[in-house]
């Protein structure tokens, strides 16, 4: 396999680094980012002075105000920071046709693997497109450059809030050894908590385990850790324009509730329009994601896999479901919510064992194919299951 | 007035010769490379052929102790090095922290210098770097700061070429890097001015005129040296600083298709020819 070169930008402190553009009053002063109206509003991003005085993501802003008295509180503006990421991509378009960005946060990953005899050496491509940003819309982003995207990530995470570094290929494990678990992405709370309990605490102590000793304590995850921690990521940089395909739906509540039955039946709602994009397209889904948005601003998201892939309400539903009852884990009204079901493949052609469940199955889909039917024909509304109607008092 | 020391020198100059950088993927399509070859596995063959390298990733990230001793790890013993001062330093010099980066650009190449294998720290100034009040001062400020390490400056603003730059560059024992480059109005002249006998330096940035300002490195560097003008250099500049210097250092920046590679084993087999002592094998 071709050794790969892939740059990874990164804005320290996207959201504050693009308010200070716009208004540069506030390059001398500490910064909070957080939704001023809702009663317990949480911190969506802050200013290194603001860090340093104790402030964090996720903390409740009242909180954070009494570490940092003299902060100016800005609510997010996300339109603002999408637009500061397009300007951020016309600074790399002219390196590489594969360009990956992160949702709003000043992250992009680009891939000028074999772009050598055009544009010289990757480190270079990378101080250029950093002058570039710096010079064009005024961010100036740390820069890695690493055989792939998760060490890059981590690179860039070792060096903020400003520097650079460059991984060659066959450093990446010893470039990892000596860093917290904690900054290796992928790694969930659990992970890092289970791996605190067997006093394994960075990269270098998880790598000295073999296969099969990582799977007695992780099983599923084994795998991921494995490659992870010693630098493996054979996952390609998305071509620009190029979305991975996923179907995605959005709800917002009129008022922000925490009614479980009235969360649960929105959500069946949306997963039937969901899932009748999917059989529209004649495809399945292998994963499920719920991103939720609770009223104080704090924001959560949940996976679950769907294994065998499926394109019928009642699996995906049961899916959508286990993803948001982890996700909405906290006594908090919910104010809005997405539903994205990606990993599509063609429906398998693999029948069920069993008659029995082969039975359920085929009248699962025929029932779903008639509601199908009747909607395109009648409209949307034409035929609607009962959970799905608004409710009513007695 | 020849100095103390030049006095004292001894008549033999070692010559190292090597490439301005070694990690160029496109090398392995030249050849110079075994088809295959990893990144991190480069130096370790580029070692083989020759005895010296500048490193020039130092320009775009400042050295690490760590880094710099795992490629200290590849290399023979007498495989010498020079080092590319951080951009922060000499581009990108930001008033209120340039002394921090300084310090911070000395501890990253400790190991070379307790492997004794430091041969040079190279300050490449910008083009648009000249000669003026505020320049002289930082310059001056920086020589300072970087005190007691091998340093060689390569000036690229044609107001640096003055007497009183060469006279204060001897008091300090500072190297002016000599260069080849094309003949373009504004550039630094190629001189075989002498500034400190412990070391003269020499870069071969080839003569592309056309690619020259073209602000891509692959179209500036794109040139192949033949026989003839490196053998002009030799009997014109290289001779006489070698009878004067302890060492030499000759790195050849030309690096797209490998063509500095093929230069640079030209050029040791014509010093040879003139029987100066080359180290390495190749």
């Amino acid at each position: 396999m071709r050794e790969r070169s892939i740059i990874h930008l990164n804005v320290a402190d996207f959201a504050v680094a693009v308010e200070r553009i716009v208004d540069s009053r506030l390059r001398e002063r500490p910064v909070i980012i957080a939704p001023d109206s809702a009663p317990r509003a949480t911190v969506y991003d802050m200013s290194e002075e603001a860090y340093q005085s104790g402030v964090r993501k996720g903390m409740v802003l009242r909180h954070a105000l009494r570490y940092c008295r003299d902060a100016s509180v800005l609510p997010p503006r996300l339109d603002r920071y999408e637009r500061a990421m397009e300007s951020l991509l016309k600074c790399t378009l002219p390196y590489s046709p594969l360009i990956e960005l992160a949702d709003h946060n000043g992250h992009v990953f680009i891939d000028v693997t074999g772009t050598g005899r055009l544009f010289g050496s990757a480190p270079d491509i990378a101080w250029r497109i950093r002058k570039a940003t710096k010079k064009n819309i005024g961010l100036d982003p740390v820069w890695s450059v690493a055989p792939n995207k998760l060490v890059a990530k981590v690179a860039t995470r070792i060096v903020k809030p400003s520097g650079e570094y460059i991984v060659k290929t066959g450093e990446e494990q010893s470039f990892l050894k000596p860093l917290p678990t904690t900054l290796i992405p992928g790694l969930t709370q659990e992970d890092i908590n289970r791996l605190r309990e067997f006093n394994m605490l960075r990269a270098g102590h998880v790598a000295a385990l073999s296969m099969d000793q990582l799977d007695v304590i992780f099983g599923k995850r084994s795998l991921f850790l494995y490659e992870a921690v010693r630098g493996i990521d054979p996952s390609p940089v998305t071509p620009v324009g190029q979305k991975q395909p996923m179907v995605k739906h959005r709800l917002s509540f009129k008022g922000d509730t925490n009614d479980g039955e009235e969360v649960q039946n929105a959500l069946y709602g949306i997963v039937e329009q969901a899932v009748a994009d999917l059989r529209k397209q004649h495809l399945a889904a292998r994963r499920v994601g719920i991103i939720l948005d609770y009223t104080d601003g704090f924001r959560s998201s949940r996976q679950a896999s769907i294994s065998p892939p499926a394109a019928d309400n009642f699996r995906l539903f049961t899916a959508a479901k286990t993803a948001f009852d982890h996700a909405w884990k906290r006594r908090v009204r919910v104010r809005h919510f997405c539903l994205i079901y990606d990993r599509l493949i063609r429906p398998p052609a693999q029948l069920l064992l069993f008659a029995a469940e082969r039975n359920q199955e085929s009248k699962q889909q025929q029932l779903c194919a008639a509601l199908d039917t009747i909607r395109v024909r009648f409209g949307p509304k034409a035929i609607r299951t009962g959970r799905t109607f608004p409710m009513t008092a007695a | 007035m020849k100095t103390e020391k030049e006095n004292n020198h001894t008549g033999s100059c070692r010559i190292y010769v090597g490439t301005s950088g070694y990690s160029y993927t496109e090398w392995i399509d030249a050849g110079f490379y075994p088809p295959g070859t990893r990144s991190g596995d480069m130096l370790r063959f580029y070692a083989r052929r020759f005895p010296t390298t500048e490193l020039n990733y130092t320009w775009y990230q400042m050295p690490r102790a760590g880094t710099v001793k795992r490629q200290l790890s590849l290399v023979p013993s007498d495989f010498m090095f020079a080092v590319k001062l951080t951009r922060t330093l000499t581009h990108e010099i930001d008033p209120q922290r340039w002394q921090i980066e300084a310090s911070a650009y000395r501890n990253g190449i400790v190991p070379l210098l307790q492997a004794r294998q430091l041969a040079a720290v190279l300050i490449q100034l910008p083009p648009y770097f000249n000669r003026t009040p505020s320049n002289r001062k930082y310059l001056a400020s920086l020589l300072n700061k970087l005190h007691g390490l091998p340093l060689a400056v390569e000036f690229r603003h044609l107001s640096w070429a003055n007497d009183r730059v060469f006279d204060e560059l001897k008091q300090r024992q500072v190297t002016l890097v000599s260069v080849d480059e094309p003949d373009l109005p504004g550039l630094f002249p190629a001189l075989d001015m002498l500034t400190n006998t412990d070391l003269f330096y020499v870069r071969f940035h080839g003569r592309n005129a056309k690619g020259w300002r073209s602000g891509n490195l692959q179209h500036q560097f794109d040139y192949n040296y033949t026989e003839d003008e490196l053998s002009e250099w030799i009997e014109s500049k290289i001779m006489p600083m070698a009878g004067e210097a302890d060492r030499g250092l000759i790195f050849f920046n030309n690096h797209v298709s490998g063509q500095a590679a093929q230069n640079a084993a030209t050029l040791i087999d014509l010093l040879k020819r003139q029987g100066l002592e080359v180290a390495g094998h190749a």
